[in-house]
């Protein structure tokens, strides 16, 4: 009886053991340090955004696709949880925020499509957007510039082309290099 | 020949009364449609109103492309999910309103996968015909700690004018919003030329 009692104990041991070799990353405390740790060490999650709105420029583009870039914009990089807060424009507390950055979005190139061209022909009819996105920091130096395409080819609405470009611009800017004020002149003007 | 002549140039007693009754059922008819244009053209204020919207996206807690009823109530616009809590928003908020049309697809996700399925390129077919076009309406608003927010509806042709009218009547500012249904209609016009 105390035979078996030991062997089971044992083997118990040995599979916990087996358990935190084969995941190690599963654990709750790694978990969590290993997260403290990463917040801590990128600067940009300590960073704050505020999303300016679009500008049209020249361009005739709607203004439902305007708002709409604009309110994609904010719920992606909400999503992608690079930044603290994301504050709207024209937001009162900006003021008070330190580290402070301003995401501003100019539209370069607009090509209005058809939702009934692209479902009776395939090939046409496509709505395309491309923007220019600037990462500027409160005194104005531009800390990531980058060109942004937007589209929608086969299905979906019109305004699928605002949600595909918000999520690409939120992409972008996650997938930088820039990680704070020190690369700001490094990361100047680069474009892809 | 001079029966003929006589008789059209004969003056029967209910000719005039006849003529009488025709005048009269015009003006009565003209009339009426004249009265209807008067009492439609101006907006109560004050009077709830309310259409059948989708939500596209924009308002705190709702699902974007959902269903709805958007209503103007005194100094609220309110806009109720089926089956759910509405979500409520001061006009005194709202900035400014654009109107847009735009043609879209009917039957949703099923349709197109209908349209797909459907051998000899009959989907196509069925594609020239099955879409309809909607009125896009975008509220560009004020929260409460001064940040710009805006929201897009989707309603039936025609009820968007309905909807920016009372807005307007209310208090809501609505000039860009012409510029804006001008330079989109011309965007069209450029578009189908080429």
């Amino acid at each position: 009886m105390k035979t078996s009692r030991r062997i089971s104990w044992i083997i118990g041991v040995a599979a916990i053991l087996a358990t935190v070799v084969a995941f190690p990353g599963r654990l709750p405390g790694q978990t969590s340090a290993a997260k403290s740790s990463g917040a801590t060490s990128g600067s940009s999650t300590q960073r704050n955004v505020q999303v300016y709105r679009v500008d049209a420029g020249d361009h005739d583009l709607a203004y439902s696709f305007q708002v709409a870039i604009y309110e994609n914009l904010i719920e992606e990089l909400n999503k992608t949880k690079q930044f603290e807060r994301v504050l709207r424009d024209g937001d009162r507390n900006a003021g008070n925020i330190p580290n402070l950055l301003v995401l501003k979005t100019t539209i370069e190139k607009y090509t209005p499509g058809s939702e009934t061209r692209r479902a009776v022909t395939t090939v046409s009819g496509a709505t395309k957007l491309t923007v220019r996105s600037q990462l500027l920091t409160s005194d104005g130096k531009i800390v990531l510039e980058r060109t942004v395409n937007g589209e929608v080819r086969f299905f979906g609405s019109n305004l699928q082309a605002t949600h595909n470009l918000a999520r690409n611009i939120a992409k972008a800017i996650q997938q930088s290099t820039w990680s704070g004020s020190e690369q700001s002149s490094a990361m100047l003007g680069a474009q892809f | 020949m001079n029966r003929l002549f006589v008789r059209r140039n004969h003056r029967h007693p209910y000719f005039d009364g006849r003529a009488l009754i025709g005048l009269c059922g015009l003006w009565f008819w003209f009339g009426l449609g004249g009265l209807a244009q008067s009492t439609a053209s101006p907006v109560n204020a004050s009077a709830p109103f309310s259409t059948r919207a989708t939500h596209l996206l924009g308002l705190e807690n709702t699902k974007s492309n959902c269903d709805g009823t958007l209503s103007l109530q005194g100094n609220e616009l309110q806009f109720q999910q089926d089956g759910k809590p509405s979500v409520e928003l001061e006009i005194t908020s709202v900035r400014h309103i654009f109107l847009n049309e735009e043609s879209k697809q009917v039957g949703g996700l099923p349709m197109t996968l209908g349209k797909a399925a459907a051998p000899y390129g009959a989907g196509r077919v069925v594609s020239l015909f099955a879409h309809k076009n909607y009125d896009i309406l975008t509220l560009e608003y004020i929260g409460f700690d001064g940040g710009v927010h805006g929201v897009i509806f989707q309603l039936s042709k025609g009820q968007g004018d309905l909807v920016r009218n009372e807005l307007v009547a209310r208090g809501v500012s609505s000039s860009s919003g012409e510029d804006q249904r001008t330079k989109q209609s011309t965007a069209e016009v450029r578009r189908e030329n080429k």
